[in-house]
């Protein structure tokens, strides 16, 4: 009898152990709501997975991921750590946090992989994830300008704007190279500071400035300016264009460049004026003007100038006339030239010398004095 | 005090027979009025009132000058630039008025004292008529007496200004320009010229009042005049002028005229001339409409042009003091010696 009932339970027992088994194949499951990703080259994908145990003893789960084409990376990290192996109690869950790095040179499509969770003995379950690369991924460096063409005069600057990204996967030390015409200037700015090469981590970028000093003789044209931006490998180049107008440019001054005249009050005075274009395009219709102190009075032996080819120039007489008033001293006159484009002014410090007309007057007065004197001195001195 | 050293002179010259003139005699009758000058207490007392007057305020104002000048570095390069050699007569610091001022006022002064008496203090004493016995020009008299005391007019100036350009140098250890250092000499010449006028004045008036008191006090009188009285008149006369004016150009006559009355005094005419020579920054003398003065810089004029703008009132000054002279030649010439 007692054997019977130690069978029974023997029965049961091990009735109970097989079903325990049976149910045990499916004790670990692997779960993530997001396995259709869409991505773009060089990003990396987290997928947060739950680990669940549905069995009733402790499961030591090892992780391994099937499938995942190569140059592809993972890792596996729960709190914050890097994991290997994972203890999961009966019927409990845990989060797992699964980073799939996406290398930047990938073609584009569709690829499939398996998360694999491997739990006591042949407890296993795969978690199948799609990932759909939307782009083709690349190896390069890209070096571009929003606005390659600028225009100005001989003198301005040009200011470009590039940028210049680093789409390998490595780190890029990039030297700076322009080709920039004889004479002419190029300087790279990054972060306002001068600079010669940059250094990018793989998908960074960065706004180059490339400032253009044109030569101080540059003609009216259009120039191209290759910018090179190279790292050993990988380079990438683009042309900017600077466009130089015509300068508008006149000068007025005397021959001898003295700007200081004598003058008598109420009397004339003429002046040599030298109009020079200075500009590299010919000028038309050049007027001249002045302005002088009240009642003074300028006149031009020819105020307006029809035509003044670039770099010539032209003299002009002026007559300038003081008031008799004037009092001795020093005054300021202007004199100016202009066009539509240019105009140039060139004062003038006129010393005014009064006549001397009074004081030989004054002289007179003395020498009739002096000559009453004597008159007398001869009447009645020696008596 | 006279009556012996031109006894003296008459001495001397008894025994030259010719009448013809003699510059010897003259410079000896000009060689003893000097003489007769540095001794007389009269005059000693004034030109030590001058001297003194006119040192203290140089003293004043080197001393300012030199604290403004140590100051600073850039003091030192500004005033280079500023013609300050004739800051020195023209400025003060307040405590005592500057050494033009006392010249204007004490100039007439020295210039009545060394003329009041010229003539009259020899007539009443007798040696007029002793002096005229003996074989000398009338006019040598005078004309002596006239020179001696502008001789002790231009001793007394240049030594005060090269004193005060030497001092200058000294104390502020800057050098004087030629063009301040003309200015300075043209500015003594004009003082002496000045004094000559009252020195005139002064003998005139000694020719024609036969007391010493009275044309002493008749030079007093003049020069008080001059100096006090004639610019509140002037300052009266232009309340009411200058009440009615409606537009600028009235107004601007109207001042032309009132400064032409003003410059019938003879001090208005020195002070002007003495500040446009040691001012080269004063362009013009009279009133000035803004026509003129825009587009003027400021600067300061050539010596040329400085002196041009006060020719009229030296012109003014010299004629003046000729004609000044010329009268009390003539009056003298004229005068009978042997009455009394």
């Amino acid at each position: 009898m007692v054997k019977k009932v130690i069978s029974l339970l023997l029965v049961l027992l091990m009735g109970g152990l097989t079903v325990g088994t049976v149910t045990s194949h499916a004790d670990v499951t692997v779960y993530t709501p997001l396995t259709g990703l869409s991505v773009t080259p060089g990003e990396d994908i987290e997928y947060s997975v739950d680990v669940i145990n549905d069995g009733n003893e402790i499961e030591h789960i090892t992780f391994d991921v099937e499938g995942l084409p190569e140059d592809w990376d993972y890792s596996i990290t729960a709190s914050g750590s890097s994991v290997s192996q994972l203890s999961i109690r009966p019927n409990r869950e845990e989060d797992i946090l699964v980073a799939v790095t996406v290398p930047l040179q990938v073609e584009k499509g569709t690829y499939e992989f398996d998360l694999i969770a491997n739990g006591n003995g042949d407890n296993r379950d795969a978690l199948p994830i799609v990932v759909n690369v939307t782009e083709e991924g690349t190896f390069k460096t890209n070096l571009t300008v929003e606005q390659p063409n600028m225009q100005g005069h001989a003198d301005s600057t040009f200011r470009y704007s590039t940028t210049l990204k680093n789409q390998t996967a490595e780190q890029q030390h990039y030297s700076l190279i322009s080709q920039e015409p004889q004479g002419w200037n190029v300087q790279f700015k990054a972060d306002s500071k001068g600079v010669t090469s940059v250094t990018l981590e793989p998908s960074e970028e960065k706004t180059v400035e490339v400032v253009v000093t044109p030569a101080e003789n540059a003609t009216a044209d259009s120039y191209t300016i290759p910018i090179q931006a190279s790292a050993g490998a990988t380079s990438s180049e683009i042309e900017l264009e600077a466009v130089i107008t015509g300068e508008y440019g006149v000068n007025l001054t005397t021959p001898d460049g003295k700007l200081s005249e004598d003058i008598t009050a109420g009397r004339d005075r003429k002046i040599e004026l030298v109009v020079e274009n200075t500009g590299t395009v010919d000028l038309t219709d050049i007027q001249l003007n002045s302005s002088t102190p009240p009642r003074w009075e300028a006149t031009f032996d020819n105020d307006t100038i029809p035509t003044l080819e670039a770099g010539q120039s032209t003299t002009v007489t002026a007559t300038l006339t003081a008031p008799d008033d004037a009092i001795a001293g020093d005054y300021v006159t202007t004199f100016r030239v202009e066009t539509a484009e240019a105009s140039s002014e060139a004062n003038f410090r006129m010393s005014v010398k009064t006549s001397t007309t009074w004081g030989f007057v004054g002289v007179a007065i003395i020498l009739i004095v002096i000559g009453g004197l004597y008159y007398i001195f001869r009447k009645y001195g020696r008596r | 005090m006279k009556l012996p050293n031109l006894n003296k002179i008459m001495e001397r010259f008894q025994s030259t027979e010719k009448k013809e003139s003699n510059p010897s005699v003259f410079w000896s009758i000009v060689r003893k009025e000097f003489t007769d000058y540095l001794t007389s207490w009269r005059i000693i007392i004034l030109l030590l009132i001058i001297v003194l007057t006119c040192v203290g305020s140089l003293y004043t104002v080197i001393v300012t000058i030199k604290e403004a000048l140590d100051a600073t570095e850039q003091a030192k390069e500004i005033a280079k630039d500023s013609h300050l050699f004739l800051k020195l007569f023209t400025s003060s610091d307040g405590s005592l008025p500057p050494f033009i001022t006392f010249v204007t006022f004490l100039g007439p002064l020295l210039g009545i004292a060394l003329g009041f008496d010229a003539i009259n203090s020899e007539r009443n004493k007798g040696t007029l008529t002793r002096l005229m016995a003996q074989p000398i020009p009338r006019d040598y008299v005078i004309n002596a007496k006239f020179v001696a005391a502008l001789l002790i007019n231009v001793v007394l100036f240049f030594s005060l200004g090269f004193l005060v350009m030497a001092f200058g140098i000294l104390l502020l250890g800057l050098p004087i320009t030629f063009e301040e250092f003309i200015r300075i000499i043209c500015f003594l010449s004009l003082c002496i010229v000045y004094i000559a006028f009252w020195l005139n004045l002064g003998i005139l008036f000694s020719v024609r009042f036969k007391q010493a008191a009275t044309s002493a006090l008749a030079g007093i009188a003049v020069w008080i005049f001059f100096s006090i009285f004639y610019n509140m008149i002037i300052d009266f006369i232009s309340k009411s002028y200058l009440e009615a004016v409606t537009s600028a150009e009235e107004m601007v006559n109207r001042q032309g005229v009132l400064l032409n009355l003003m410059r019938l005094s003879p001090n208005y005419l020195f002070s002007e001339s003495t500040t446009t020579l040691l001012s080269p920054e004063i362009r013009s003398l009279g009133p000035l409409t803004m026509e003129q003065t825009v587009g003027a810089l400021a600067g300061p004029l050539p010596l040329g042009q400085s002196i041009l703008l006060i020719w009229p009132q030296l012109t003014g000054m010299i004629a003046a003091t000729l004609i000044c002279f010329a009268i009390s030649y003539i009056l003298f010439m004229r005068q009978e010696i042997r009455t009394n």
